[in-house]
């Protein structure tokens, strides 16, 4: 299926551990090294994006990685700040009121304030232009939340409007779903494994991103892909011969069908376009195993196939 | 320390908490705890809170509810195991359990006040913490009325598994919120409802808050933490009743981990936390891990002809690399979480699905099986 990821914005997200950060990560990478000015955006989490790139922390402040790459890891605090910051104009007023004991600690009991805070952020920097007037970032790559709560987190702006009296902090959450439910704008990679779990979560995710959500999943990256390599008679051989190599092969092979029908559930139940990452067997996981990655999903970046 | 730690604390402890990162396998870990329980002869509940409804697949069940539900006889049969005690499981549905703890604590006129406010609609079902909350919460109420000899609970899967232990404090502080009060105070009216937003309306700090959130926003909020902070009395006390619980003797928590090293800190961070609280730990569960192959399998697959030898040959250097990167894993975990012992179960050909294979894990678990590639 010939596609192409296009969207300005671009949300990850998939089961806990199936490497999200790792395809965001050579996502982001891969727009970059196409010339595309891109930012990938980490949420409050232990900071992974650089540490796989093998490049010092970023922090909470935007910090370019190397050409055409830059990455943030955004906090509501800090987020907080930039909004308060912006809505204000003055830092003492911000420090008076918002860096008070008292306040903060009744900030954070405003439901979803957090997330509306991190989103913001993001959609700022999807949004946000040069005095030129052209685009600062071609590319927002963002490291989502897990299944789990990747619905919900999507789904706060839309929550926000619906719960929240107008004001300013609703108007600022329609601002961000307008933005996250326009499919010519933003897109949603789902990343997953070929085992049973991550594929059914997978599926139930997507058909909430469609109905719920409406943030539209357009790919999906099927991460730690492994294709067959031994054939009937090797296994017959086997079999007769050894315990130990019979059940290795046996495993390989069944991860390899497992891998086969996971392409095909992808492709038929939730007609998505897929890309098959390789399963890397290296001691270590850094900037050569993303970059491997990153190579693999060149079909999404425009590459001839 | 028991060499078999898991198996000691099967048979010892009431109440059994998985904890741990997303994706480690933890609903896995507890179903099979529960059932393994209940074939040894003790009767077990496991009450998951994960939306995405692992658990009931694991068990053979289409869906899980609110409610406690059995697992039919038939199922263990299948799986050729026999019951020797119940095995019930549940999946906390956040809401309803919000409600019906709501429902307990009010009276009628407090309760409409409650259930119609917007911010509670939100409180119940979005805030940050408040799975993790009503999860304490519904672990104390089932340990308290209910006589199930253990039960398992399948925390929240967290990002980081350490939210798990701040999370109630942060809806506590929520629902008693001493800015809140500071900035709301309510002059209370000789009425019921009469209570004015006194500071509300003329701090500096309410009116920048204001034009941050909109006025009518904090006009919610302050309503709903009015009604709530009537409650707080009860709040408190189940939340210190939650706490005797954890740090009870009976009590025991099991870490589950990858051995993916890059995830281990916090997994340790999560073992010296539980243990400055005064929590048991009963294990640190290295989940699907890659063991060694036999040495001797090399010259096995030597002796084979090409093409199948490099096949072969192959696959035994991806398994071995796979394996020294976990055996790394599991050495750290072994290292930085003593004196807790670390117990390894390995990665299996398919997913863990049915009972079959529950089964499979409970006996590495308890330490009856610790090869991989013995025979059976």
């Amino acid at each position: 299926m010939s596609f192409a990821l296009a969207n300005r914005l671009v949300f990850v997200t998939g089961k806990g551990g199936v490497g999200k950060s790792s395809v965001a990560t050579a996502l982001a990478l891969g727009f970059a090294g196409r010339g595309l000015r891109t930012l990938v955006c980490e949420l409050n989490v232990q900071e992974r994006v650089s540490t796989l790139l093998e490049r010092p922390q970023a922090g909470p402040a935007v910090t370019r990685l190397e050409e055409n790459l830059w990455s943030v890891n955004i906090t509501p605090d800090e987020a907080l700040r930039e909004v308060a910051l912006m809505r204000l104009r003055v830092e003492t007023l911000y420090r008076a009121v918002f860096e008070n004991r008292l306040v903060k600690s009744f900030l954070r009991v405003i439901p979803s304030l957090q997330e509306v805070l991190m989103l913001g952020k993001v959609v700022f920097h999807a949004q946000e232009k040069e005095a030129t007037g052209s685009y600062r970032f071609d590319r927002v790559v963002v490291d989502a939340p897990a299944t789990g709560h990747a619905i919900s987190f999507l789904m706060v702006p839309q929550v926000v409007v619906d719960t929240v009296p107008p004001g300013p902090l609703a108007r600022e959450a329609k601002n961000m779903r307008d933005l996250l439910v326009d499919e010519r704008q933003t897109a949603v990679v789902l990343v997953t494994t070929p085992e049973e779990m991550p594929l059914k979560e997978t599926a139930e995710l997507c058909e909430k991103l469609r109905n719920e959500a409406r943030v539209w999943p357009r790919c999906v990256a099927l991460n730690n892909f492994i294709d067959p390599r031994f054939t009937q008679e090797d296994l017959q051989s086997l079999r007769a011969s050894s315990h130990v190599l019979s059940s290795l092969a046996q495993v390989h092979e069944a991860r390899a069908s497992q891998s086969a029908a996971a392409v095909a559930f992808l492709d038929h139940k939730l007609g998505l376009p897929v890309v098959k990452l390789p399963r890397l067997f290296t001691p270590e996981f850094g900037r050569q195993e993303v970059c491997a990655l990153s190579r693999c999903l060149g079909p999404w970046l425009g590459d001839a196939q | 320390m028991s060499h078999f730690p898991i198996a000691t604390a099967l048979r010892d402890k009431t109440v059994l908490v998985c904890v741990g990162a997303g994706g480690v396998g933890k609903t896995t870990i507890a179903a099979s705890l529960g059932l393994r329980s209940s074939v040894d002869g003790r009767a077990a509940l496991v009450c998951t809170i994960d939306p995405a409804r692992r658990l009931a697949t694991s068990l053979g069940l289409a869906e899980l509810g609110n409610t406690e539900t059995p697992i039919a006889r038939e199922l263990f049969h299948a799986a050729g195991l026999v019951p020797r005690a119940a095995l019930s499981a549940m999946m906390l549905d956040m809401k309803a359990s919000w409600d019906h703890l709501i429902e307990r604590l009010t009276t009628p006129e407090q309760r409409a006040r409650i259930f119609s406010n917007r911010v509670y609609q939100s409180v119940s079902s979005t805030l940050a913490g408040s799975q993790e909350y009503i999860a304490m919460e519904k672990l104390r109420e089932l340990r308290l009325e209910r006589s199930y000899p253990l039960i398992v609970l399948d925390t929240p899967p967290t990002s980081h598994a350490l939210d798990f232990l701040d999370a109630p404090n942060r809806v506590l502080d929520f629902l008693d919120n001493e800015a809140a009060r500071f900035l709301l105070s309510p002059v209370a009216a000789a009425g019921k409802v009469g209570f004015r937003l006194f500071r509300l309306s003329t701090t500096r700090a309410s009116k920048v808050l204001a034009k941050f959130t909109g006025q009518r926003t904090l006009e919610e909020l302050a309503n709903f933490i009015m009604v709530m902070s009537e409650l707080n009395p009860d709040f408190r006390s189940k939340a210190e009743e939650v706490r005797a619980l954890l740090t009870n003797t009976n009590t025991a928590f099991v870490i589950v981990a990858s051995p993916n090293l890059e995830r281990l800190d916090e997994v340790v961070r999560l073992h010296t936390v539980l243990l400055q609280n005064r929590i048991a730990v009963a294990a640190v569960v290295a989940n699907r891990v890659h063991f060694p192959v036999p040495e001797t399998a090399w010259a096995e697959a030597k002796a084979f002809p090409a093409p199948l030898r490099d096949r072969l040959l192959e696959t035994l250097a991806e398994h071995a690399a796979a394996a020294r990167m976990d055996q790394r894993g599991v050495s750290y975990l072994q290292r930085l979480c003593l004196p807790t012992p670390v117990v390894e179960v390995p990665r299996f050909d398919l997913d863990v699905h049915d009972l079959t294979a529950l089964w499979k894990v409970s006996r590495y678990l308890v330490g009856e099986r610790i090869t991989e590639w013995a025979t059976e």
